[in-house]
């Protein structure tokens, strides 16, 4: 290889290096918007039971399309069983979003007046995730059920 | 931030469960989207806080956040314990405040 050739070479292979970073750090960047509320599943999940264990029961049904064309109206449902009781009832029904950058969609606050353990709503979906229900019981366990949404497009665009 | 309450069935008794749709027209916005005319990114803007009353007696209470849709619709199940009123409070993140309500009148 002559002198002349190679130095070329390497001066394409340095810059292109040198570029390599400053496209990545910018693609970083740009991925970091994040929203007023950001919250992680771990963080939300401590401040809902604070601390308690969840156990993933066939009590609590959570519907939403196993794919969603658009991810900026997914509809979701969830239900508990329960008597709704004054001793047995469900106090609250948390709804999930596992991927988005504020996991937390809504937190309903039910009594017995309501009659049936029951949410439905629609929520935008960032990417492909888990939607996550969990339900509190009045004897103070926390339940939950939980279905992959496979999302085309996303909606927090 | 228009709303609307609906009730089904039409036609209910004592006793009756019904589906309460409360619908708001609100923009939800998230706070992440930028604006495709001017780059800046668009302040969030979401309800927060939606009470349903009955009879003014606290029936549910929901506390929301930005990942709702566009125009929310929030469902809930009510038994219909007599004729009364609902009475949904709702509020958003810049303070707006919307008072509705719907008469609950049993058949039979």
């Amino acid at each position: 290889m002559e002198r002349r050739s190679f130095l070329k070479g390497f001066g394409a292979v340095s810059a292109c290096a040198a570029l390599v970073p400053s496209i990545v750090s910018a693609a970083d960047e740009a991925k970091k918007v994040t929203g007023p509320n950001e919250m992680s599943v771990e963080s939300a999940l401590a401040a809902i039971t604070g601390g308690k264990p969840v156990t993933p029961s066939t009590k609590v049904s959570l519907s939403a399309p196993e794919i969603a064309e658009n991810g900026a109206v997914v509809p979701v449902k969830v239900s508990v069983e329960s008597p709704m009781s004054a001793n047995d009832h469900v106090k609250a029904i948390h709804v999930l979003a596992t991927k988005n950058n504020n996991v937390r969609c809504a937190n309903v606050y039910l009594t017995p007046a309501n009659g049936e353990a029951s949410f439905a709503t629609r929520i935008k979906l960032g990417t492909t995730q888990d939607v996550l229900a969990i339900a509190e019981l009045s004897n103070g366990t926390f339940l939950s059920a939980k279905q992959n949404v496979k999302v085309t497009i996303g909606g927090c665009g | 931030m228009k709303t609307l309450i609906k009730i089904k069935p039409k036609d209910y008794k004592v006793g009756d469960i019904v589906k309460v749709d409360f619908m708001a027209m609100h923009p939800m916005e998230s706070g992440m989207r930028k604006d495709k005319d001017t780059g800046q990114i668009v302040p969030a803007h979401y309800i927060n806080e939606v009470n349903f009353l009955f009879n003014d007696k606290m029936l549910t209470k929901m506390i929301t956040w930005e990942s709702l849709s566009v125009n929310p619709v929030l469902t809930i199940s009510l038994k219909v314990s007599g004729a009364g009123t609902l009475k949904v409070l709702a509020k958003d993140n810049k303070g707006d405040n919307v008072e509705s309500s719907v008469a609950i009148t049993p058949k039979g």
